[in-house]
């Protein structure tokens, strides 16, 4: 008897300790680069986020377009992204017993594990060389295929997870196939889709390989157009940490910082706030 | 799904705001064009030159300058693809690439910035260190091996020099610093040129003897020689400064020992000013003939970055815009005010006579 007990209060410490340091890093994380981002973006102030970036050894400036560009990055991602994902989520759900279907299936999980570098590679060679300029466009188009595995399997993995009784109900009503699953199947899984929406907008939003060869970058030009060059925070952290001066580390923990905050900004709100489905 | 339309449409009006914002004032405040000069390369002179955009661009407000860092190689790349205006690399373009280029236009080459290649070491108690070169390349062979051997008392009679194995201290990537210093050491010493050679990656004899410690890029080096005491390496003098460690008085070639900085850097490029190319034959140039130059004030290593341009683009307004700037980098930019600590201008006879070879 009394074996059993230690053996099982043994069992959760050690489960609580593992649970504890998995989540460690992320803690660690958030407080170091708080500790070090919070004193610059207070000292840069408002410029610090409109502004462009300074000489070296020579004040904060401001990293603002890296910060435009990252938003039109993710917003052309997501117009070119998740329409197809989420409709190759519906497709991979509603039609799993089918060759097709089955083949997406684990393409998808390829695509999903495929290192983003030669995606950027691969999007160089189709875009940026015939186009003769890294682009808004190219950059864009690389992190939608980064994003769509992510929101595609998040999509059919929410799908599935409707029971079967409410599609028996809806098609019962006389409901058309294509009525079944966007007037009602799609309501009950939004919680899924949506999370699988914001989880590729949060991990474009924070990518830094499949630039590398496509946005090109940009330190003085917010926006010139999709077919011109633009900046990305992470692409500015990664230039600027290599540097040897001291104000662009600075500068790079103030936009790790402001990184942080547009991930936990996409992220925490809407997970909270939306409604739980009750089946 | 409602609310992801309401996050899309937030972006999206985000987005515009920020376009908006931009677009005002290129629109109404200049009768003339903007022009954007995109261009990428080495990392090396990035400093320096995001220190001539940011001077030129409040000097010409109608041009707007972009750079990214991204090594020489890259840059060549991107120039030979057409994806960039201009690109910086520290090596000269090599022949083979140069005649492809040739056949899209006239590629251009220019020195723009110089920097040298500077030992550093970590004796406990020496501040003032001299070596030439033959003592030099044996140590990094691996010959020299204890701090008080007498090749180096001889050259440094009034220090207390201890019996400690030497470190030595090299790069670990592929590295332009390492084929300069390695080239240099060919120079100055037949037998490291017979037995180890020059490149960007070497083997390093002193590895075998397991006395080297490899640092990957300018700053592991930095730190391989802080954190082991009785070390030596080398790195760029950007680095070396900015980490206030010690440097070693080189032996030049007509035997006197100097330290590098503005005077003799520049002294040693103006010794060598008239075996640089003109820029329309940039391939020309040679790694070797920059080094150990004469002269009584010459620094033995130094190497310059360049820039790469075209003669003619398709876009005269872009063209404008390029020249004037390689030529205010090449004239007034050269100036001490604009030139960032650790580098060094060109000095005038040569940027002269790069001007006067393009008849700009």
């Amino acid at each position: 008897m009394l074996v059993r007990k230690v053996k099982e209060r043994l069992f959760l410490a050690g489960i609580t300790i593992l649970t504890f340091l998995t989540i460690l890093p992320l803690f660690h994380i958030i407080f170091s680069v708080a500790v070090e981002g919070l004193p610059v973006i207070l000292r840069g102030g408002w410029d610090f986020i409109i502004g462009t970036l300074a000489p070296p050894d020579d004040g904060l400036g401001g990293i603002g377009p890296a910060i435009v560009g990252t938003f039109v990055l993710t917003f052309l991602a997501s117009l070119l992204g998740l329409p197809i994902a989420i409709l190759t989520g519906i497709y991979a759900a509603e039609y799993p017993n089918s060759m097709l279907g089955k083949a997406t299936r684990t393409l998808l999980m390829i695509m999903m594990e495929f290192p983003t570098i030669l995606v950027g590679l691969f999007v160089m060679q189709i875009l940026v060389v015939p186009m003769g300029s890294y682009s808004a466009l190219a950059g864009a188009l690389a992190l939608a295929i980064v994003m769509m595995p992510y929101v595609a399997v998040y999509t059919e993995e929410a799908l599935r997870g409707v029971p079967e009784k409410y599609r028996e109900g809806a098609f019962a009503l006389g409901l058309t196939r294509f009525n079944v699953v966007f007037r009602v199947l799609i309501g009950l899984a939004r919680k899924g889709i949506l999370t699988g929406v914001l989880i590729g907008i949060a991990k474009v939003a924070g990518e830094t390989a499949p630039l590398l060869f496509t946005a090109g970058g940009a330190t003085r030009t917010y926006f010139n157009g999709i077919d011109r060059p633009v900046g990305a925070i992470p692409l500015l952290i990664y230039d600027l940490v290599q540097q040897p001066y001291e104000n662009y580390h600075e500068i790079a923990w103030g936009a790790s910082l402001l990184l942080l905050i547009i991930f936990l900004a996409i992220f925490l709100p809407l997970r909270l706030s939306l409604k739980e489905v009750k089946l | 799904m409602k609310k992801v339309s309401i996050v899309l449409l937030l972006v999206l009006s985000l987005a515009l705001a920020g376009c908006a914002q931009q677009g005002k004032p290129t629109s109404g405040e200049t009768t003339s064009q903007k022009v954007t000069l995109i261009g990428s390369g080495a990392t090396f002179p990035q400093p320096q030159l995001e220190k001539w955009i940011d001077a030129y661009m409040k000097l010409n407000t109608n041009v707007v300058i972009e750079y990214t860092g991204k090594g020489s190689g890259g840059g060549q790349a991107d120039f030979e693809k057409g994806l960039v205006d201009f690109a910086c690399s520290d090596p000269p373009i090599k022949e083979a690439l140069w005649k492809k280029l040739e056949q899209k236009g006239q590629p251009l080459q220019f020195p723009m910035i110089v920097g040298a290649v500077v030992v550093s070491y970590n004796v406990p108690g020496i501040k003032e260190l001299r070596l030439d070169g033959k003592t030099l390349a044996g140590i990094f062979m691996g010959k020299i091996r204890y701090w008080d051997d007498p090749a180096i008392k001889n050259l440094n009679p009034n220090l207390d020099l201890p019996h400690k194995e030497i470190i030595v201290v090299h790069r670990s990537d592929s590295s332009g610093t390492t084929k300069i210093f390695t080239t240099y050491l060919c120079l100055v010493s037949d037998e490291w040129k017979e037995m180890v050679g020059s490149g960007k990656v070497v083997e390093w004899p002193v590895d075998k003897l397991g006395r080297g410690v490899g640092g990957k890029g300018n700053p592991g080096v930095v730190a391989a020689i802080k954190n082991n005491p009785y070390s030596i390496g080398y790195t760029e003098l950007a680095y070396a400064i900015k980490e206030n460690l010690p440097i070693v008085a080189l032996e030049n070639r007509d035997g006197y020992f100097v330290k590098p900085n503005d005077t003799t850097i520049k002294a040693a490029i103006a010794e060598v000013s008239m075996k640089f190319p003109s820029p329309k034959e940039g391939y020309k140039e040679k790694i070797e003939n920059l080094l150990n130059a004469p002269g009584k004030d010459s620094y033995p290593i130094v190497a310059v970055s360049h820039i790469i341009v075209w003669e003619h683009y398709q876009d005269k307004a872009k063209e404008r815009a390029i020249r004037n700037f390689v030529k205010w980098i090449l004239t007034d930019g050269q100036n001490s005010e604009y030139i960032a600590a650790g580098y060094v201008g060109l000095p005038s006879e040569l940027t002269q006579k790069l001007l006067e070879e393009v008849g700009w």
